[in-house]
């Protein structure tokens, strides 16, 4: 195993200071001279003709500065199916739709003319159920969709029929995934600033800011160069929910910067936030499996419905997940799916932590234990069974659908899980004491890192050597929260040899900072670290060619580590970096040492082309993560209740390169999932949100969260920069199926409709015909 | 966006129930507003003038008398009645109750007056209280009246005290002998408002252990904690034991008036009601033998 | 109209004039600068804006500024000693409790208030001191792991 100084250490984050002492600004935070304050008109109906909007009132309000509408932006359209407009013109179809916008000398008054903006409508019948909204005759969302299908995707490999008739045991289940929120808590902002040469600044809590500059210069036509986008320091956003094209709030602002000649800020409330913010898709998934007497998988079935609210978004790249992952991390030999996306008139669903793969993990691994049971075959062994082998090093596991595993350790994660839980002797254990049952349950899944959009899709990043040893990393790697800030500096330090500490990481900045389409795809450890692994090679192969002229040796004879540059065979002849270094600026050629480096994959990227994209068949990532979770559930037999008590997860994210790093995304990630499981849920009701507040959304809190022990499994993946692959979205597919599992294990009930609340769990039990 | 008031902060009890008295119905009384203020927040209570109380200190105690029982002024602190020794000295269940009540955050500023003002069904103090057969004393320029605190709400959100009325007081008696009060609720997460609360409070008889006295209130299934009376009548003159346990819960279900919210159905809260005096209903008894 | 309010923030005296239906959180962040304090739910659902008002741990957003008046408040701003971290501080350092550490400043403040009551709490005990806050990124065993260990660093002190 390679012995390495910075690469694998439980090192502290490189923003950890800033974020205990406040000092960490995040967009809300931040204020301009002569600042207004932008507040949204948003459409109080589900589906409306606007028949008129008359901002005069409110204009004429003191302290107003400036108003936008929808026709300020021409017949700019975005989204995959180019269906939303930046401001609604003449259509809104969800209640808090972006009708207008005012700004404002202060939040009070902005708030109060937003108020004075008068919208006249014609409502319009609307569609609030998926199957509803298919039939023909229901009123359509958009005029040119019949029967309201957004997106449909429809694939077969291998014969589903024939291993159907030759199953031993054939199953068919329905579930059900709910609409649920990111429900960050930093509330979302954007301050942007029009200057008079017709330069625009923008700061955004932004996950895509990559993509925010592109749409801007877009919609405006500016060079490149004359726009903008920083990053401030981002308090998290879950797999791009916040696509920054898609929130009207963005466009907004920038509008009202350009009407007003001022920087406007606009933060959205909670309630704005929860009400109108992209959720994770409603989706109905029906799977038919077939296993062989030994419980191996034969076949899938599945027909997807998934409600993608009032515009396409990125509902396509979900509905893809979907059903390329219905396989990973087992083997399954035949697969079929018909998929479809569906319009309604509720606020649009799009990416969302796990995509995909959080609603087709639930349904398959659920069922995988539902035919456990009905075989007898403990849930644990089954997955055994199916898991795919490790691939021999140097070769690759091609699945059905055309997904290359290089390296897999799921059958470590579940022997290891098996071991540390002590699983073969306690899931025989009593399950009832009074009204208080136990039960454990697992599941297993698989996720993509580095996915691959179309456009340009590549991770840079720079290496300024500076004179005095010390290092300045420029990247426009999006650190969202999750800590590859820290990831990509520790990557550069092992690279050169010096330590963490002489790395000070310059953020997304558009102006200056190289390109990078932003954090989504679990992508950023795996291009933005081969970028600045690459970067950091560039730099040090510059500074080693003046060591070999000192040495009188090779510069591929020589290495820096801990500090110290020497010849590898040779120990005698050494110096330290810094002398190094001012040996190159100062006393040779007086060199200026900048590395430079980007990320590149010779994978076939689905989406890269849409004939894949259509057959679904190509890699989603360069690589794979794997993860096991073990949970473990008291019931309260009485009352439904289900409390998660204890969990373990193993987890393949490669290599760890910082393994605190790792347990928190796995850990988090799973937390997450449990709030999927058991709590989270968006009441609708004929398109209103009933519960767009956390007083009524309920989440995990610190008493839902067990001590989650994190096995990590390495398997040094080959295209992952020191092994690496993803950390935190393959667990936020295992909570929900290893919780269900458990409750399983408890009751004897199946819950096949997220969330298990208690009442649901209450439910299930009354109607549970007794043994 | 909060709207425009005047604002007073009198510094004794006169002081504000001549401002009370002066601003009536276009005043409102803020103690430590943990509800009010998101309530006025979202413009649902838009008050002229705004009667901050809560640094009259006069109302901030704890004192317990041999005879006359636990009186706690209006403005102390759910923190306070939480973890003020005094208060375990026989009314511990009020420090069990607090705990359960939203975060340290908000009982450190919150009052529990103005938890029994603010009126709200689901609220954790008013069910204890009425199970210890406490009592509410109220002030204005008039004088005092005191009633029990089972008649002190009239509906969602609203009280008996009149517009130049403040409640100063919360009187506590002495428990008789063979006394145990219990407290509990079901909330979806923990520490979150009740889906159903209970308060129980059994009394046995000295001799023969029989149900001297039971009060049973329900939180959050009616407009106002309700006792279940009918309940309580399968319990009293008789000897405890798990059947009629049972029995009164069944009952106590049945004249529970709950609704249907998102947050759980009407059946769901008969059952979370049944559940729930059963199990607060056998703590209580446990702790009046113990008594 | 405006009104004078008296407060001492992080040992530092402040006159100010404030309309009354200025909320605490509102002239901690926009007049006195001190954005640390962090402002998400604004229903008093969250705690992100938590701060110590004469040593107790209160959320800023459920409080009129008026009624801190002549009070002492920390902020997060005010917890380390110069450049020297509060053992809290560098025990959520050191242990990753954090994430996007949006949350942080709330629940550092919250962790001090229990500990400064209560110096060897239980697991139990800490997760009752941040019920309320929340953490999205669901780092809370590394958070509660956080304040255990800041609670040995101080009594080992």
């Amino acid at each position: 195993m390679p012995e390495y100084s910075v690469i694998g250490k439980r090192l502290p984050r490189v923003d950890a200071k800033d974020k205990v002492t406040g000092r960490a600004k995040y967009t809300a935070d931040l204020e301009l001279p002569g600042m207004l304050w932008g507040k949204l008109v948003r459409s109080s109906y589900p589906h409306a003709r606007i028949l008129n909007i008359d901002t005069r009132q409110a204009e004429r309000l003191p302290g107003v500065k400036a108003v936008t509408t929808g026709k300020d932006f021409g017949s700019y359209k975005r989204g995959w199916n180019q269906d939303e407009e930046p401001l609604a013109v003449e259509r809104v179809r969800y209640i808090g739709e972006g009708i207008a916008a005012v700004a404002a000398i202060d939040e009070d008054t902005a708030e109060e003319a937003a108020k004075l903006v008068k919208v006249d409508y014609e409502e319009l019948p609307g569609c609030f159920d998926v199957f509803e909204a298919m039939k023909d005759g229901a009123p359509l969302v958009h005029d040119n969709c019949p029967n309201n299908i957004c997106f449909e995707l429809h694939w077969h490999f291998g014969d589903v029929d024939m291993a159907f008739e030759e199953s031993y045991l054939v199953r068919e289940d329905r579930f059900k995934i709910p609409n649920v929120a990111g429900g960050y808590i930093e509330p979302s902002a954007i301050l942007a600033n029009w200057d008079a040469s017709d330069k625009v600044t923008v700061w955004a809590s932004e996950a895509l800011p990559h993509f925010l500059w592109m749409t801007i210069v877009d919609l405006y036509k500016l060079p490149m160069n004359h726009v903008r986008v920083i990053q401030p320091i981002h308090g998290a956003n879950f797999g791009g929910s916040k696509a920054g094209n898609m929130d009207n709030c963005n466009w907004a602002a920038v509008m009202l910067a350009k009407n007003a000649g001022k920087p406007v800020k606009i933060v959205q409330t909670m309630e704005e936030q929860l009400a109108v913010a992209l959720r994770r898709h409603k989706m109905y998934i029906d799977i038919k499996t077939g296993v062989n007497r030994d419980g191996l998988l034969q076949a899938i079935q599945t027909k997807v419905v998934a409600d993608g609210g009032a515009y396409s978004a990125l509902s396509p790249l979900v509905l893809h997940y979907t059903g390329a992952q219905m396989g990973l991390p087992y083997e399954l030999p035949n697969f079929k799916t018909d998929m479809y996306c569906v319009f309604t008139n509720t606020p649009s669903s799009s990416v969302h932590r796990g995509m995909g793969v959080f609603e087709s993990r639930f349904a398959a691994d659920v069922q995988m234990d539902m035919i456990a049971d009905e075989l007898g075959i403990d849930p644990l062994e089954m997955r055994l069974r199916n898991a795919i082998d490790p691939p021999k090093p140097g070769s690759i596991y091609e699945t059905i659908n055309q997904l290359h595993v290089a390296t897999c350790g799921i059958k470590e994660c579940l022997e290891k899980t098996a071991k540390a839980v002590d699983w073969k002797e306690r899931i025989g254990a009593k399950k009832v004491d009074g009204n208080i049952a136990w039960g454990m349950g697992i599941a297993a899944s698989a996720f993509p890192s580095g996915v691959k959009h179309g456009g340009h899709s590549s991770c840079a990043a720079i290496i300024r050597i500076c004179e005095d040893g010390s290092v300045n990393l420029l990247t426009g790697a999006t650190d969202v929260g999750q800590g590859s800030d820290t990831i990509i500096c520790q990557i550069a330090a092992e690279v050169l040899g010096i330590a963490l500490e002489d790395i000070e990481i310059r953020r997304v900045d558009s102006a200056v900072t190289p390109v990078d389409p932003g954090s989504f795809g679990s992508r950023v450890t795996v291009f933005a670290g081969q970028a600045t692994q690459r970067a950091a090679e560039d730099a040090k192969r510059q500074l080693l060619e003046f060591a070999a002229k000192q040495f009188g040796a090779k510069p591929q004879d020589i290495d820096s580590k801990d500090k110290k540059v020497f010849v590898k065979t040779n120990a005698e002849k050494s110096m330290p970096w810094l002398d190094l270094v001012r040996m190159a600026c100062y006393s040779t050629s007086g060199a200026v040492i900048i590395g430079r480096g980007y990320s590149t994959s010779d994978i076939i990227i689905a989406h890269e082309s849409i004939e894949l994209f259509t057959k679904g068949t190509g890699d989603l990532g360069v690589n794979y993560s794997f993860a096991t979770q073990e949970s473990e559930v008291e019931v309260d037999m009485e009352t439904g209740v289900v409390s998660c008590v204890d969990s373990t997860i193993a987890k393949d994210a490669g290599r760890p390169l910082n393994p605190n790093s790792v347990e928190t995304q796995s850990i988090g990630g799973s937390l997450q999932g449990l709030g999927e499981a058991l709590y989270e849920d968006f009441i609708m009701d004929n398109g209103k949100t009933l519960n767009p507040t956390f007083l009524d959304y309920k989440k995990p809190t610190s008493y839902d969260a067990p001590m989650t022990k994190v096995i990590h499994v390495i398997t040094d993946d080959p295209n992952g920069p020191f092994g690496a692959k993803e950390a935190a979205e393959a667990t936020m597919t295992t909570a929900a199926p290893s919780i269900i599992s458990a409750l399983h294990d408890a009751t004897g009930i199946w819950i096949k409709e997220l969330p298990a609340t208690p009442e649901k769990v209450w439910k299930a039990l009354k109607e549970k015909p007794r043994k | 966006m909060i709207r425009d008031f005047v604002y007073f902060t009198p510094k004794t009890v006169e002081e504000a129930l001549a401002l009370l008295s002066q601003y009536r119905e276009e005043s409102k009384i803020i103690a430590g507003g943990q509800s009010l203020l998101i309530l006025m927040r979202q413009g649902l209570i838009t008050p002229q003038y705004l009667i901050d109380i809560k640094g009259i200190s006069s109302l901030d105690y704890i004192n317990l008398d041999a005879k006359e029982g636990l009186k706690i002024g209006a403005l102390t602190t759910h923190r306070a009645v939480e973890t003020c020794p005094v208060i375990g000295n026989g009314f511990s269940v009020l420090a069990d109750m607090e705990q359960k009540l939203a975060s340290v955050e908000t009982r450190n500023w919150g009052t529990i007056g103005g938890n029994l003002c603010h009126a709200d069904p689901a609220g954790d103090p008013a069910p204890v209280l009425i199970a210890l057969d406490g009592k509410l004393k109220m002030t204005s320029l008039s004088g005092e009246r005191i009633m029990v605190i089972e008649e002190f709400s009239k509906d969602y959100f609203e009280t008996v005290l009149q517009a130049d009325e403040m409640l100063s007081e919360i009187q506590v008696p002495i428990q008789p002998p063979h006394t145990g009060t219990a407290y509990a609720k079901f909330t979806l997460i923990e520490g979150d408002m009740a889906i159903v609360g209970t308060a129980v409070s059994i009394t046995l008889n000295s001799k023969d252990r029989t149900c001297n006295d039971a009060r049973i209130v329900l939180g959050a299934v009616a407009p106002i904690p309700m006792r279940a009376k009918n309940a309580e009548k399968v319990l009293v003159g008789k000897k405890i034991e798990d059947d009629l346990l049972e029995k009164a819960a069944q009952v106590a279900s049945e004249e529970a008036r709950p609704i249907a919210d998102i947050h759980a159905s009407e059946e769901y809260r008969r059952e979370l009601v049944r559940v729930l005096v059963k199990r607060v209903g056998g703590e209580a008894l446990e702790r009046a033998k113990g008594a | 109209m405006k009104k004078e309010l008296k407060l001492t923030v992080n040992a530092k005296p402040y006159e100010l004039a404030v309309e009354p239906r200025t909320l605490l959180v509102e002239v901690l962040r926009n007049e006195l600068g001190l954005t640390g304090t962090k402002l998400a739910c604004s229903s008093g659902s969250c705690a992100a804006c938590t701060v110590l008002v004469n040593g107790k741990a209160v959320k800023s957003c459920s409080i009129l500024a008026l009624q801190a008046n002549g009070k002492n408040i920390l902020t997060i701003e005010g917890l380390a000693n110069g450049a020297n971290l509060h053992p809290l501080q560098k025990s959520f350092v050191k242990n990753h409790g954090f994430a996007c550490g949006y949350c942080t400043p709330g629940m550092i403040l919250s962790a001090k208030a229990l500990l400064d009551e209560n110096s060897n709490p239980t697991e139990r005990e800490v997760r009752q001191a941040i019920s309320m806050h929340l953490c999205r990124c669901g780092t809370y065993p590394k958070i509660v792991k956080s304040i255990l260990d800041a609670a040995k660093m101080i009594e080992g002190d």
